[in-house]
């Protein structure tokens, strides 16, 4: 028997953990594979897994038991009658075929729908224009940057009370459009039919836009400047340098900040409630401000709870494919 | 070896603290459990939505004053949460031994749906006499009582009635008069009216109270006709024409510019300012109005009806209650103090903190020296009714009342749209 094979004998015939550490010592695993031959190389993997599986289960089990369980049990809810006290029965689909017969909850799919897509696409523009404008060149951009960024900090419930104030029928606008003589102009912006998605629409664009900025922000970094200045110098103008250089290079990050913004979009809450509670006569109401009237204030949780499902799973089909669009590894 | 053993110590540790802690509090609770009867000490939870006194905190600490030897837990709870935070805290066990609640079942507090529910402990006979004549259905199934009801309020319009004077004119003693005064009160840059139109449950008092003349006063079980689907909002002419009247004061310019976006602080602040000259709101606003603005003078009047004074009605009820949690440990020191609550000088306390009518001695109150001398006579010649939503189905119903008058005065429904919706709230 050589020194080597000795050697080998002996390892094999020491515990796994120790083994492992031996394996962790040497820097690679997949050498120590190698040396040791496929099955005991399988134990020692398994091993090797099991030992760093072993100390993540506290944190399973925690985040299973506060979410996933919490999340499951809610689920549950929305097959059944109940009100939020007392017994209740399981009513199968009930809740949903009243969710899909009911006009006012599709209008409210199609709101939420509505805002998300609308407050991404308008936040990305703008977004966009901020990135590229603040990206060189102007000497203020940081403090710029900061102040554009601010409202993606700001508390969202607090922003919509201001902008409730701005767009109120004695608010600044109204007194500005009086003070011009534009006074038949004025009306009360969030309580107008026509006009209330739109203001709705403007509040959340203005909060998402900081967002979006940010990530073109870093995904201007990845653009070359010699490739840039490669293209100025073949000729080609602002525009076709922005469309054949900086645009692919941004492709990852717009596929992150489109598909981000829709999952923030569709469960907005907070800014719909404070502006118009879902008014006027249902106008703005969306999913997620009708998921907390039914369940909190009218006291229909089973109800309540069938329309979060559906919030849910629209919500979780975006995110899946936000998970696919900026997978960096094709393979993964 | 050594090595080895050290983390299996901590292991053990790691496990053992918190079991130990856990077995602990475990034993805390089961100890207190034991000793657990009877104490001089209870909680109150009530609801709270401005600066001004309580009356359910007022009492209290007075209670506490006259029996030193018992502490009440204050838990106030903002008005918006309230029926939230109780319904949860009742599920989960944890809730106040008393608590206020509303007799029927429109809202999340009401009693009807939480004595269903086995939350609420029945009450005797010092809360049975104070239920108000007509209402017995709304404090408790079986002719059992479970809440107790500590004054009467009034829910009509609070008129500014320095600003009614200021404008030289009377305020209009029938429909047609009130409208006629809309046009050259707007033309002033005033309204008859102020709305919080953003606000479901002022919309929804706006509806109610059109139809108090238009429906109850013409048929005052039209509640349980609805219950018994005798009949429907939809084909009951009296609703069809009090919503119908929404749109005829909105096209008479009686609401202030703007009021389908308006809240209640828009409301106060008209109505403090002389802008408007009366709001849909329960009587007891008038005395928060009067601490905010001291020089003016509030009344409590009544929606005229179409026929003048001699239709006149109006709603008046008990609408919230005291009642005793039955998880509670304290019920025999909930039980007393709901006993000495009872007693007339606390319901006459209680009704001129908060600004209402007491619950006992209307006979014998002094309604011209108060803010209710203009419903004075419709009181008295029982010419009122409950608040007709604590006898609806469920919330949704008086939610779509409210929700379908702000889109009366916005243009985008009808009548007609709204009053289904209510049905089919009701019938859900």
């Amino acid at each position: 028997m050589t020194a080597t094979s000795q050697s080998t004998n002996h390892a094999v015939n020491r515990p796994v953990h120790e083994q492992t550490r031996t394996a962790q010592a040497s820097g690679s695993v997949h050498r120590v594979q190698r040396m040791r031959g496929p099955d005991r190389a399988s134990k020692r993997k398994w091993g090797l897994e099991f030992g760093h599986w072993w100390w993540a289960l506290p944190g399973i089990a925690l985040v299973f038991a506060v979410h996933y369980m919490a999340t499951g049990i809610g689920g549950f809810f929305a097959f059944t009658n109940w009100s939020g006290i007392g017994s209740f029965e399981v009513v199968g689909w009930k809740n949903f075929e009243a969710i899909f017969n009911d006009p006012t909850k599709i209008r409210s799919l199609g709101n939420t729908l509505f805002f998300a897509f609308g407050s991404v696409l308008l936040g990305n523009i703008m977004g966009l224009l901020l990135a590229l404008a603040l990206n060189r060149v102007v000497k203020t951009r940081y403090a710029l940057r900061t102040l554009f960024f601010m409202p993606v900090v700001l508390s969202p419930l607090a922003t919509a009370y201001i902008w409730k104030f701005i767009f109120d029928y004695e608010g600044p606008i109204n007194v500005l459009l009086n003070a011009i003589g534009a006074g038949h102009l004025a009306k009360p912006w969030l309580a107008d039919p026509q006009w209330a998605v739109w203001t709705v629409l403007v509040v959340l664009t203005w909060s998402s836009t900081g967002f979006a900025m940010v990530i073109f922000m870093a995904g201007l970094t990845s653009v070359p400047v010699e490739v840039e200045e490669a293209a100025a110098i073949d000729g080609a103008n602002l525009l076709q340098r922005f469309h054949h250089v900086t645009l692919p290079a941004l492709r990852p990050a717009v596929a992150i900040a489109m598909t981000l913004g829709i999952v923030q979009g569709l469960r907005v809450f907070d800014p719909i409630m404070a502006l118009t509670g879902g008014g006027p006569a249902g106008a703005t109401e969306t999913l997620a401000t009708e998921v907390y009237k039914q369940a909190f204030a009218l006291g229909n949780f089973g109800g309540g709870a069938a329309l979060a499902l559906v919030l849910a799973v629209i919500i979780l089909f975006f995110a899946v494919i936000q998970q696919r669009l900026t997978r960096s590894n094709p393979e993964d | 070896m050594t090595q080895h053993r050290r983390p299996a110590g901590l292991k053990l540790a790691v496990l053992a603290l918190p079991t130990i802690a856990a077995l602990t509090l475990v034993g805390c609770g089961a100890s207190s459990d034991a000793t657990g009867g009877q104490t001089q000490e209870f909680s109150l939870t009530f609801a709270t939505s401005n600066t001004v006194e309580s009356p359910y905190e007022a009492l209290a600490k007075q209670y506490m004053e006259t029996f030193p030897d018992i502490k009440i837990t204050l838990n106030p709870q903002p008005n918006d949460s309230y029926d939230q935070v109780v319904r949860t805290q009742l599920q989960a066990g944890n809730a106040s031994d008393v608590l206020v609640t509303s007799p029927g079942s429109a809202s999340g507090r009401s009693i009807l749906p939480l004595v269903d529910a086995g939350f609420l402990e029945p009450l005797g006979e010092s809360a049975a006499a104070l239920v108000p004549e007509g209402s017995e259905e709304l404090f408790g199934p079986n002719g059992e009582v479970y809440g107790l009801a500590p004054e009467i309020t009034v829910v009509g319009l609070v008129a500014n009635d320095t600003a009614i004077t200021a404008t030289n004119t009377a305020f209009p003693e029938d429909f047609a008069g009130l409208l006629a005064q809309c046009g050259p009160l707007s033309e002033e840059g005033k309204s008859l009216f102020a709305v919080a139109g953003s606000a479901s449950p002022n919309t929804g008092l706006l509806g109610m109270q059109l139809a108090a003349t238009r429906v109850y006063a013409q048929d005052p079980a039209w509640n349980e006709k609805r219950s018994a689907g005798e009949v429907t909002f939809a084909d009951t002419e009296g609703w069809q024409r009090a919503l119908e009247a929404v749109v005829l004061m909105k096209d008479a310019g009686c609401f202030q510019g703007g009021a389908e976006g308006a809240g209640f602080d828009g409301v106060t602040k008209a109505l403090v300012s002389g802008s408007s000259l009366a709001a849909f709101i329960p009587g007891p606003s008038n005395k928060q109005l009067k601490s905010t603005a001291e020089d003016q003078d509030f009344e409590v009047r009544v929606l005229p009806s179409e026929g003048g004074p001699s239709e006149d009605f109006i709603y008046a009820s008990a609408n919230y209650a005291y009642s005793i949690n039955a998880a509670s440990r304290n019920k025999e020191a909930a039980t007393a103090f709901l006993e000495w609550l009872a007693e007339p000088e606390q319901t006459k306390a209680f009704a001129e903190i908060d600004g209402a009518l007491p619950v006992t001695g209307l006979e014998g109150y002094d309604f011209e020296n108060s803010a209710y001398k203009n419903v004075a006579e419709l009181i008295l010649e029982n010419r009122y009714a409950p608040l007709p939503n604590s006898e609806w189905a469920n919330a949704s119903v008086y939610d779509e009342l409210g929700s379908g008058v702000q889109g009366l005065l916005t243009g985008q429904q009808t009548p007609e749209q709204v009053l289904k919706a209510m049905d089919a709230a009701w019938d859900q």
